[in-house]
């Protein structure tokens, strides 16, 4: 346990030295409150563009706020997970070049504290990322649109960020046996596998874990619609994955 | 356009302006990189946010 902690430390210090501690949260902020402000400047985007229908603008209602924040948080399901996904990737797979390995071979360390230490760091990345973000996106809508409901909202972003969780945790299980690029690859393929299969079956696969982004947005817009089934999935997967990282990771098998 | 508001656009430029000054420091730090260092430069200052997150991203070799 002990051992766990100081690598988790080693491991904040290293997101904190290459920035990344500050870019991946401010890269989220961004991508929140722009949703918000095109949503706002929509009919001025649209005339500024030229060529649109005469009529047309006058017909513009402004989404309700909750469907606007719904909408910030679907944001973060593409560029937000490629940015957490491609953060992961090496993390294992990089391990050989940045001296973890001389650590393990001057003191018995188990994989799993390596391998518990980087996804909790992770973790505390995604949480601040998204714990930021949502609450730039929410106060911008909230100037904006209107009021929101902040536990709806809390509720919401929780399960986006579960979501986003169960493809880091895929990425760092891929990265303990490819490399970085390919383990990036898979982990996103693997999510957009599980969000097509998801939509093709909605009523057969709705205990997927890719069904937490539609009852995030539910949470969002209606506040109801929660089931345990995905959530206890997205659970089980996480563990699965760190508990599979684990057991591929030996002391000289680190991929290059 | 009536008028810009820069209350509630100046965050924003805000945001991106720190972002590609971290990445500026951090392009200033690096060893190597992958691509020349003054196109991640160019790429930094006019990339705006997309810049920024490649240059995170992919444009760093050492980490």
């Amino acid at each position: 346990m002990r051992n766990m902690w100081t690598l988790y430390h080693k491991e904040m210090l290293e997101s904190l030295r290459s920035y990344k501690l500050i870019w991946v949260p401010v890269v989220f902020i961004i991508l929140g409150i722009m949703q918000p402000l095109t949503t706002y400047y929509m009919p001025e985007i649209l005339k500024a563009s030229g060529n649109v229908p005469p009529g047309m603008l006058e017909g513009y209602e402004m989404p309700g706020s909750a469907v606007v924040m719904a909408q910030a948080l679907g944001q973060y399901g593409t560029i937000g997970m490629l940015i957490l996904v491609l953060g992961v990737m090496n993390s294992l797979a990089g391990e050989r070049s940045s001296g973890t390995v001389e650590m393990l071979m001057a003191k018995p360390v188990a994989p799993a504290a390596i391998v518990s230490a980087k996804w909790a760091a992770q973790l505390t990345v995604l949480v601040m990322a998204l714990g930021l973000g949502a609450a730039g996106a929410a106060y911008y809508t909230e100037q904006l649109m209107g009021p929101l409901s902040w536990s709806n909202l809390a509720a919401a972003a929780g399960l986006y960020g579960l979501w986003l969780l169960c493809a880091v945790s895929l990425t760092l299980l891929f990265s303990a046996w490819l490399r970085g690029p390919a383990a990036a690859f898979l982990g996103l393929l693997a999510a957009a596998a599980m969000s097509l299969a998801h939509s093709l079956l909605p009523s057969q696969l709705g205990w997927t874990p890719a069904s937490l982004t539609a009852m995030s947005a539910e949470m969002m817009t209606e506040g109801g619609g929660f089931a345990w089934g995905p959530v206890l999935f997205a659970g089980i997967l996480i563990v699965a994955c760190v508990a599979a990282a684990s057991l591929l990771i030996r002391r000289n098998q680190l991929p290059e | 356009m009536d008028e810009i508001k820069w209350g509630l656009i100046g965050p924003l430029l805000a945001l991106q302006a720190l972002l590609a000054v971290i990445g500026l420091i951090s392009l200033g730090k690096a060893e190597r990189t992958r691509g020349p260092k003054w196109l991640w430069v160019i790429i930094l200052i006019f990339g705006n946010l997309l810049g920024s997150v490649a240059y995170f991203t992919v444009g760093r070799k050492d980490n």
